[in-house]
C-alpha cells in the first residue's frame, strides 16, 4: 500500500529504479563516502525532492552533525578571516603565532593609538617650534649648522627609544597579561612567547616612530639613527629581566634611558649639537650594548623558560 | 584511604612555603591517585598555594614534589608535566576583548596545539562539555561571573589533561551550574587525576573519592569523605536547648538545636554526622603539631 503522503517526512527511501536516490547512495552521501560527481547528482535531486530529503535524515550521524555545527560556531567566533590576520599569514607567519599576537598588549588598538598620539604631539611641537611659533625659530640656516633648530629635535630623540622600551616592557611584565598564570602553567616555551611578543612590540613602536621621524624638519637620517639606540635599550631590558626579574629589569632600563638626557645636558653646556649623541660614537656604544645584551639574553634565556614563579627560578630542595 | 603505590600520580613530601611572616604551607605530605581529591579548608588555609605548587606555577621553600614521577624542578620534566596538566587558577584573568572561542584558541596554542583544525575541534569539544557553545562568539567582557568561571573550567579541559587542578571551580556558579560541574567532573573521559580546592563540604561529599583538610597550612586530615564524616561520630547531637559548650550550634527549621562539640548536652539525641560536621569539628580542635 502506498502512502497517501508520499513526500511526508520520515517516508522510507524508494527502491532503485523509482527515479529517487537509492538507499545506498543516500547512506554514502550522509557519511561522506561518495565521489564528487555522485554527490552533485544527489544534491541536485535533493533540491527538488522532499521525500529523499526526509529519507536522508535517517542516515545522518547526529553526533557528527553536532560536532560539525560546533566547529562552524567556533570558526565564525575566531576572527580567522580578519584583514590583519590574513595579511600576517600571507607574510608567512604561522596561524598559531597569529593567535598569540592577538594577546600581545602592544598590538591592541588602544596601545597603538597612544603611541601615535605621543608621536603626533612630538612632531607637532617640533614643527611649531622649528618654524619660530614659540620664540625659538629657525634663523634659516641649514640644519647641519643651526644648533638652535637642532635642539627642537630633543623630544623626538628622547621619546623614540622610550616608546620601543614601553612596548617591550609590556611584553614581559606580568601585569600586562591578565592570563599570565595560564602562560606559566602551559608547556609553550616562555622564551618563544617573549620573543614573539617582543618582535611584535618592536614593530608596533618602530614603524610609526620612523614614519614620524620622516615628517620632522630634521635630517633625513635621523629616524634610522634612532633604530640602534632603541634596539640596544630593549635588548638591555630583556637581558636585565633574565638577571633581576621583570620589574627591576624595566626599572634599570628606564635608568639607562636617562643616559641620553644626561648627554644632552653635557652637549648643551659645551654648546654642541644634540644630534652628536646619535652620531658615530653614540652608534658604536649602542651597537656594543646591543651585542652584549643579546649575548646575555640568549645565554640566560633558561631563566625566562617559565619555571616556578617564572622569573625567580630556584630548584626545589 | 591509602593510594596504591602503582597508581600514585602526585607525591609531595614536607612542602613548606612562607610569604613574609605568614607560613602558607607547613610540611605538607600528600599522595594522590586517580579520581577526584578535594582540598578542603577555610580562606587563607594554604589551598591556593598548595595547588599552585602542584601545578608547577608556585615553588615551595622546602619539600619535594613528584608529578607522574617527574620533578617540576627540572626544566624538561616540568614541561612534560605541563603537557599533561589542566589548571584553573583561583583568580584567572581574561583578555576581555577576546571572544570565548578566540580565548580558548589562544590557550590551546599555549598548550602546544598548533594545528589549526585540531585546535578548532578541541575548542568545539570543550565548549560542548561546558555548555558554552552558544556563547562562542561573545566577547568575554559581556559574560557574567558564573559564565566566566565555566570558561575557566573549559580552558583547563583543553587537550584532555591527565592531571586537572581546579582552584575553587565552583566559585561564582549558581546551584544548577554547580550540579553541572559535579556531573562534568564525575564523567570525565580518561579517568584523570583531579584535584579541586573548595570551602564547600557539600562539593567534597558529592564527588570526591579523597579529601585533604588543610588548616593553617597543615594537612590535618587525609582520607575518604566517609572517614572525615566518621571522625565526628558521637560528637553531633540535636537538643531542645542551646549548649554553650558546643563548638558550633544552630537552630534548624524544626526548632531543634544541632550541636557539634565534645560534650553531649543533657537530653540530646546523637545524630549521624556529615562531612561538614567532621570538617567543622576538625577545624575547631587545636593542631596536634
Amino acid at each position: 500500500m502506498t502512502s497517501p503522503f508520499p513526500d511526508s517526512p520520515g517516508a522510507p527511501p524508494p527502491p532503485a529504479g523509482s527515479g529517487h536516490t537509492t538507499e545506498d547512495l543516500l547512506s554514502r552521501y550522509a557519511t561522506g563516502a561518495i565521489d564528487g560527481l555522485s554527490a552533485w547528482s544527489v544534491e541536485a535531486h535533493l533540491m527538488a525532492c522532499a521525500r529523499c530529503r526526509a529519507a536522508l535524515s535517517s542516515y545522518v550521524d547526529a553526533r557528527r552533525l553536532a560536532r560539525n555545527r560546533s566547529m562552524i560556531l567556533v570558526r565564525t567566533a575566531i576572527p580567522a578571516g580578519g584583514r590583519v590576520r590574513r595579511l600576517l599569514r600571507r607574510c608567512g607567519i604561522p596561524d598559531h603565532v597569529v593567535s598569540l599576537l592577538a594577546a600581545t598588549p602592544s598590538l591592541r588598538p588602544s596601545w597603538i593609538l597612544a603611541v601615535m598620539g605621543v608621536l603626533a604631539l612630538v612632531v607637532g611641537e617640533t614643527a611649531l617650534t622649528s618654524h619660530g611659533w614659540s620664540g625659538h625659530g629657525s634663523s634659516g640656516a641649514p640644519w647641519a649648522k643651526d644648533y638652535l633648530a637642532q635642539w627642537t629635535l630633543v623630544p623626538y630623540l628622547l621619546v623614540a627609544p622610550l616608546l620601543a622600551l614601553a612596548g617591550v616592557a609590556a611584553a614581559f611584565m606580568p601585569m600586562f597579561d591578565p592570563s599570565y598564570q595560564l602562560t606559566v602553567a602551559a608547556p609553550f616555551s616562555g622564551f618563544a612567547l617573549l620573543l614573539v611578543r617582543t618582535t611584535s612590540a618592536l614593530s608596533a613602536a618602530l614603524i610609526p616612530t620612523v614614519c614620524a621621524g620622516l615628517l620632522l624638519p630634521g635630517p633625513r637620517w635621523l629616524p634610522a639613527a634612532l633604530l640602534l639606540p632603541s634596539l640596544a635599550l630593549c635588548a638591555f631590558a630583556l637581558a636585565a629581566v633574565t638577571i633581576v626579574g621583570p620589574i627591576a629589569g624595566a626599572v634599570s632600563s628606564g635608568v639607562l634611558w636617562a643616559m641620553p638626557a644626561v648627554l644632552l645636558v653635557v652637549t648643551a653646556i659645551e654648546n654642541r649639537s644634540p644630534l652628536e649623541i646619535v652620531q658615530w660614537r653614540g652608534q658604536a656604544a649602542c651597537a656594543a650594548l646591543l651585542l652584549a645584551a643579546t649575548v646575555v639574553f640568549f645565554l640566560r634565556h633558561d631563566r625566562i623558560e617559565s619555571g616556578p614563579d617564572r622569573f625567580g627560578i630556584r630548584r626545589m630542595r | 584511604m591509602t593510594v596504591n603505590a602503582g597508581t600514585v600520580a602526585v607525591r609531595a613530601e614536607g612542602l613548606s612555603r612562607r610569604y613574609g611572616s605568614v607560613r602558607a604551607l607547613r610540611e605538607v605530605d600528600l599522595t594522590l591517585g586517580r579520581g577526584i581529591t578535594g582540598v578542603l579548608g577555610p580562606n587563607g588555609a594554604g589551598k591556593t598555594t598548595l595547588l599552585s605548587v602542584l601545578a608547577t606555577v608556585g615553588k615551595p621553600d622546602a619539600g619535594r614534589v613528584r608529578v607522574f614521577g617527574l620533578d617540576p624542578g627540572d626544566r624538561a620534566e616540568r614541561v612534560e608535566i605541563r603537557r599533561r596538566l589542566g589548571y584553573l587558577p583561583q583568580e584567572l584573568g581574561y583578555h576581555r576583548h577576546f571572544t570565548v572561542a578566540a580565548f580558548l584558541d589562544y590557550v590551546a596554542v599555549l598548550k602546544e596545539i598548533t594545528d589549526r583544525r585540531r585546535r578548532t575541534e578541541e575548542v568545539a569539544r570543550v565548549l560542548a562539555v561546558t555548555s558554552l557553545e552558544h556563547l562562542a562568539g561573545k566577547r568575554i567582557r559581556t559574560l557574567s561571573g558564573g559564565t566566566r568561571q565555566r570558561l575557566g573550567i573549559a580552558q583547563a579541559l583543553l587537550g584532555g589533561p591527565e592531571l586537572l587542578i581546579l582552584d575553587e571551580p565552583a566559585a561564582g556558579l549558581d546551584p544548577e551550574q554547580r550540579l553541572r560541574l559535579r556531573e562534568l567532573l564525575s564523567n570525565m573521559p580518561g579517568d584523570p587525576v583531579i584535584v579541586m580546592s573548595t570551602h564547600q563540604p557539600d562539593d567534597v561529599a558529592a564527588v570526591c573519592q579523597r579529601v585533604v583538610v588543610l588548616l593553617h597550612g597543615q594537612a590535618r586530615f587525609t582520607g575518604t569523605p566517609a572517614e572525615l564524616a566518621a571522625t565526628a561520630t558521637g560528637h553531633v547531637w540535636t537538643a531542645g536547648q542551646r549548649d554553650q559548650r558546643a563548638h558550633l550550634s544552630w537552630r534548624g527549621g524544626d526548632n531543634r538545636w544541632r550541636h557539634t562539640g565534645d560534650h553531649r548536652p543533657a537530653g540530646a539525641e546523637t545524630v549521624v554526622p556529615t562531612v561538614e560536621d567532621g570538617y567543622l569539628l576538625l577545624s575547631h580542635r587545636p593542631s596536634v603539631r
